[in-house]
């Protein structure tokens, strides 16, 4: 994929990202790393088009990110599951498939079920996202997102809110992905998940990309910061 | 065996909380009993029922459907100061949210009784209007209006920004937003506090008997001071009123419940 950011800036109530000028193409599967704070939970979501930028331009693909065929072609997993809470784990996916994607019922119920098998979920369809663990959740959150056929998918922290044994059941799931030959785009914690899965890695300090390239950058950091951050996180 | 006696562990459980209520009810009973007998008269509820029976029963159905207009209105009204709180339009959405604040804050410091009054006896005449009854509803509606914008506050917030977030990625319309989304998890949420006001009204609506308004505390003040059945009466009163609102928290409790999980 091919990711353009152009002066991209971006405030809350503080600056949270600070005059980005980047270009990268032809890598499937991004890590965004930084300690809390770094912004790059923010860049996920300009980059996902989710949140509008309060200046310069993002261009994924040579698309604008803004516009409402960009979002239909990509998925979204949040850092907490954000499942519908008053629909089943299937009708979070129907509902979806037939109210914005134009699918029959049977067909968006066959889909539905085909992507939570998938995800090893095929017991609880009916299950309210409530009486799911948090794993079987977001699982179910994974397929929601892959039963829209994106071509890029989003990841915001996936396991933040998950206990070490349910962040491994997310994770590998996640890895068994690999095969459907998506491209990715994710922020998380879990270092060894970046060195199993990313081809790229974007480490972020103070609204800035201070860091970039290929999985390497981890044991060989240039800068201080990755430095101190490996020893950190380790 | 084991089973056996996991079942009677569990029905044990169920038959000490039946007894424990049997005996709360018991007592109060009693405690009713006593007062009801220890009145000057012997207590004779039928003095107050064969003459007066349909008009406290009229009294009992006017407090009921009072209280469901009232809920209605207070509905409506609590609604449109929800969407003035939140409102975005520019310069003006500073004087709305200024402007529920202080009705708030006024609602919050006025006892029922004194807006009743106030209303039917000050502001309807001010504006050249004698109808008490009027005014007193309306006096009921602007009161609950407040409590009600909370609640819709409340149910509202329900919903976070994440799955606001979520429904524009998935390019659901506004129409589809509210009608799949965004009302079936708001009227859940809305449902048992909804109740609670309810109850809340038709406690309150007995005050308009001030007002000679014709609800169950107005008929059987009526129906007491014909036939002097003072104890009869106020008993009978209470009974009624526990008539209606008992059932309705104990329905908000089952729906608390089956709702909690979805």
């Amino acid at each position: 994929m091919k990711i353009d950011l152009r002066n991209l800036s971006h405030s809350y109530d503080v600056k949270v990202l600070n005059d980005i000028n980047f270009n990268l193409k032809g890598y499937k599967s991004i890590a965004i790393i930084g300690i809390s704070g770094s912004g790059k939970s923010t860049l996920l979501r300009l980059l996902s088009g989710l949140e509008t930028p309060t200046k310069g331009k993002v261009f994924i693909n040579d698309n604008d990110v803004l516009l409402s065929s960009y979002k239909k072609s990509i998925g979204f997993i949040f850092q907490n599951h954000n499942l519908f809470p008053h629909l089943s784990l299937l009708e979070n996916i129907t509902i979806i498939l037939e109210k914005t994607r134009g699918h029959k019922k049977d067909d968006a119920i066959q889909i539905a079920k085909k992507y939570l098998d998938l995800l090893k979920l095929s017991d609880q369809y009916n299950k309210s996202p409530r009486n799911v663990s948090g794993g079987q959740a977001q699982r179910a959150s994974i397929a929601r997102a892959l039963s829209l056929n994106p071509e890029i998918i989003f990841m915001d922290e996936p396991t933040a809110s998950l206990d070490p044994i349910l962040t491994y059941e997310v994770l590998s799931a996640v890895e068994d992905l690999k095969v459907l030959g998506k491209n990715f785009v994710f922020v998380t914690h879990v270092l060894s998940f970046v060195r199993d899965f990313a081809d790229y890695i974007i480490f972020m300090e103070k609204g800035k990309i201070l860091e970039h390239g290929k999985p390497d950058i981890l044991d060989n950091p240039k800068t201080f910061s990755l430095k101190e951050f490996m020893k950190k996180v380790k | 065996m084991k089973k056996i006696h996991n079942i009677l562990k569990k029905y044990k459980k169920n038959i000490e909380t039946f007894i424990s209520y049997f005996l709360v009810i018991l007592s109060i009973l009693l405690f009713i009993f006593y007062i009801a007998s220890s009145s000057s008269s012997d207590f004779k509820l039928y003095l107050i029922l064969d003459d007066y029976g349909n008009l406290i029963f009229q009294g009992f159905l006017n407090t009921i459907i009072i209280s469901f207009l009232v809920l209605i209105g207070s509905s409506i009204l609590g609604f449109l100061f929800y969407l003035m709180s939140t409102s975005k339009i520019r310069f003006f959405s500073s004087y709305l949210k200024a402007f529920t604040n202080v009705f708030t804050e006024i609602i919050y410091g006025t006892p029922l009784l004194v807006l009743i009054v106030v209303s039917a006896f000050v502001i309807g005449p001010a504006f050249g209007i004698y109808q008490r009854d009027l005014f007193g509803v309306l006096a009921l509606i602007i009161y609950m209006s407040p409590y009600v914008k909370n609640v819709f506050k409340a149910a509202f917030s329900t919903i976070s920004k994440e799955q606001y977030m979520a429904m524009d990625l998935f390019g659901f319309t506004s129409y589809q937003k509210y009608r799949y989304l965004i009302i079936p998890q708001v009227i859940r949420a809305l449902m048992p506090p909804m109740m609670n006001n309810f109850s809340l009204i038709i406690k309150g609506s007995a005050l308009l008997y001030v007002l000679s308004f014709n609800e169950l505390y107005y008929t059987i003040i009526i129906a007491q001071s014909k036939t002097f059945a003072f104890v009869e009466g106020y008993l009978l009163m209470w009974a009624l009123y526990l008539i209606i609102t008992i059932p309705l928290s104990q329905l908000t409790k089952i729906l608390e419940k089956r709702w909690s999980n979805l």
